[in-house]
């Protein structure tokens, strides 16, 4: 057992949160096997090492999905877009903003624009469509 | 069951009413009963009533026996009957009550808002509803990449729509009781593309019971059907751990386990009851249950391959989306159905004399699916 008994927290949600404060987006790979995860888990799925580092994903990457939620939960103020984005092997959930009229779509070109935290001091990553 | 739809009375009262019809239906006596599963997904959020499995149990005659109460979001009481039919399978209980009970309609005082905040909570905490991600939204994204993929369209996902509420004028339990066409469908509004509201099941309070009892016991029944598969498993979660977004795989692996104890494949099953809590649940789940091939469930919906008088019959009861979906009484109101159809007692809505059916019942962003195959007695 090792002495500090919270030691796997530095890898966990807390240093993804601070991380993305500062605009940057963690996700960890495994030491073991390489897979990589868009966001924090404590045991890879792919091989079951416990061995996983926190690793910066790619600020930019395509939409994989997106919707336009026009009926939010309370505590938000629609409507908005949720998508999910690819960032390189990885895919992360986030908040969807597009300058253009146009609504987002899948395959579009996403580069990270800010932090939102409207849910209880919890942040989620923005993403916005990049226009020609 | 109950009728499922708008329900005043407390959740305990609600479950007696399905699970005095259960006792009636298989002839039973609450002291014939040697355990209760029991599946609520969401009573502490939506009317702050928790520890439900001894209370439903004082309530229906069975206090003494164990009780446990299951949650996994939408999989809830599937869950509950997968533990049920393992445990009388194993020889630990003999005959057992199953069932679920949830309210979800403003009867419980929460507004759409604040019921679409408790549904959500089934989706990742850290990582998905700080986006403000809904579950419409979780079935969207899901709904929108197999769009992209094969070019199902919102007409075909309209489709059905069409056909669940046409059946769902046939089942007298059923929330919704009125046609709709495709057109209405794609005019209603936009709750988040592709869906428009007539893609949604609705709110729904209501309740189901079932009677499961070991296969020597099964005899002294009345009208006995066999349970030959339950399958289950889970994927990754959140959505993007998902390798495949749209291939619904807890779904696929829930399936094939099911398949194998039963010893059939697809094209052995007459017909499915499936988790149409939005149309492209519904045509994913064609998919993953082995009805058509990877992309060919839009289109076998707008063919009419799944209408009760197609060849691959899915949701006579109307599904989710016209039957209603009370989260914790869905899965066990999927065994209801698949027990009056293969009965032959399903009038207005019955299918040609079908001997084996499968009901799929998923939970949350897919994370969990518990596949059910059930038989007519020889």
């Amino acid at each position: 057992m090792s002495a500090n008994m919270d030691e796997t927290v530095s890898v966990g949600y807390e240093a993804w949160a601070d991380a993305l404060r500062s605009e940057r987006v963690l996700g960890v790979s495994c030491s073991d096997c390489g897979a990589t995860y868009g966001t924090p888990i404590s045991v890879c799925h792919d091989c079951g090492s416990q061995d996983l580092e926190l690793v910066d994903l790619p600020t930019d990457g395509t939409l994989y999905s997106v919707t336009r939620v026009a009926v939010p939960p309370t505590g938000f103020e629609g409507p908005y877009h949720v998508g999910i984005v690819q960032l390189g092997a990885a895919r992360v959930t986030a908040r969807i903003e597009t300058a253009a009229e146009d609504n987002p779509e899948i395959g579009d070109p996403v580069v990270l624009s800010g932090v939102m935290e409207a849910d209880d001091g919890h942040p989620a990553p923005v993403f916005e469509v990049e226009t020609d | 069951m109950t009728t499922f739809g708008v329900h005043e009375s407390s959740l305990p009262e609600l479950f007696a009413t399905a699970a005095l019809s259960a006792y009636d239906d298989a002839g039973v006596d609450p002291a014939d009963i040697d355990a209760f599963y029991f599946g609520n997904a969401m009573g502490g959020q939506t009317e702050n009533d928790t520890h439900l499995a001894p209370t439903l149990a004082t309530e229906v005659g069975l206090a003494g026996v164990p009780a446990q109460r299951f949650e996994d979001a939408c999989a809830t009481s599937a869950n509950a009957f997968k533990n049920a039919v393992q445990a009388v399978e194993a020889g630990i209980h003999d005959t057992v009550l199953v069932g679920g009970v949830e309210r979800c309609t403003p009867e419980t005082g929460k507004g759409t808002g604040e019921m679409t905040r408790i549904f959500a909570s089934a989706s990742h905490r850290q990582y998905e509803q700080p986006t403000g991600l809904t579950f419409p939204g979780v079935f969207a994204l899901l709904t929108k990449r197999h769009m992209h993929e094969y070019g199902t369209t919102e007409e075909q996902l309209a489709h059905v729509a069409v056909k669940n509420h046409g059946n769902g004028t046939r089942n007298p339990r059923a929330h919704f009781g009125s046609e709709t066409t495709v057109e209405e469908v794609l005019d209603s509004p936009v709750v988040a593309d592709p869906f428009h509201l007539m893609d949604c099941c609705p709110f729904s309070d209501g309740a189901a019971a079932v009677v499961v009892t070991s296969d020597d016991s099964a005899a002294s029944f009345d009208d006995p059907v066999d349970v030959t598969g339950v399958g289950h498993a889970t994927d990754l979660v959140p959505l993007g751990l998902k390798p495949t977004l749209h291939a619904t795989q807890a779904a696929r692996d829930a399936a094939a386990q099911a398949y194998e104890q039963a010893g059939v494949t697809a094209d052995e099953i007459d017909f499915a009851e499936v988790h149409d809590c939005f149309t492209g649940a519904e045509v994913l789940a064609s998919e993953a249950i082995g009805f058509f091939e990877d992309g060919q469930g839009g289109p076998a919906a707008e063919a009419g391959r799944t209408a009760l008088d197609g060849d691959r019959p899915i949701n006579p009861s109307g599904g989710l989306k016209a039957k209603g979906h009370p989260i914790g009484a869905t899965g066990v109101a999927q065994i209801v159905e698949l027990t009056e159809q293969l009965r032959g007692e399903a009038g207005d809505r019955q299918l040609d004399d079908p001997q084996r059916g499968l009901a799929h019942n998923l939970g949350g962003d897919a994370g969990t699916t518990v596949i059910s195959i059930m038989e007519a007695r020889a």
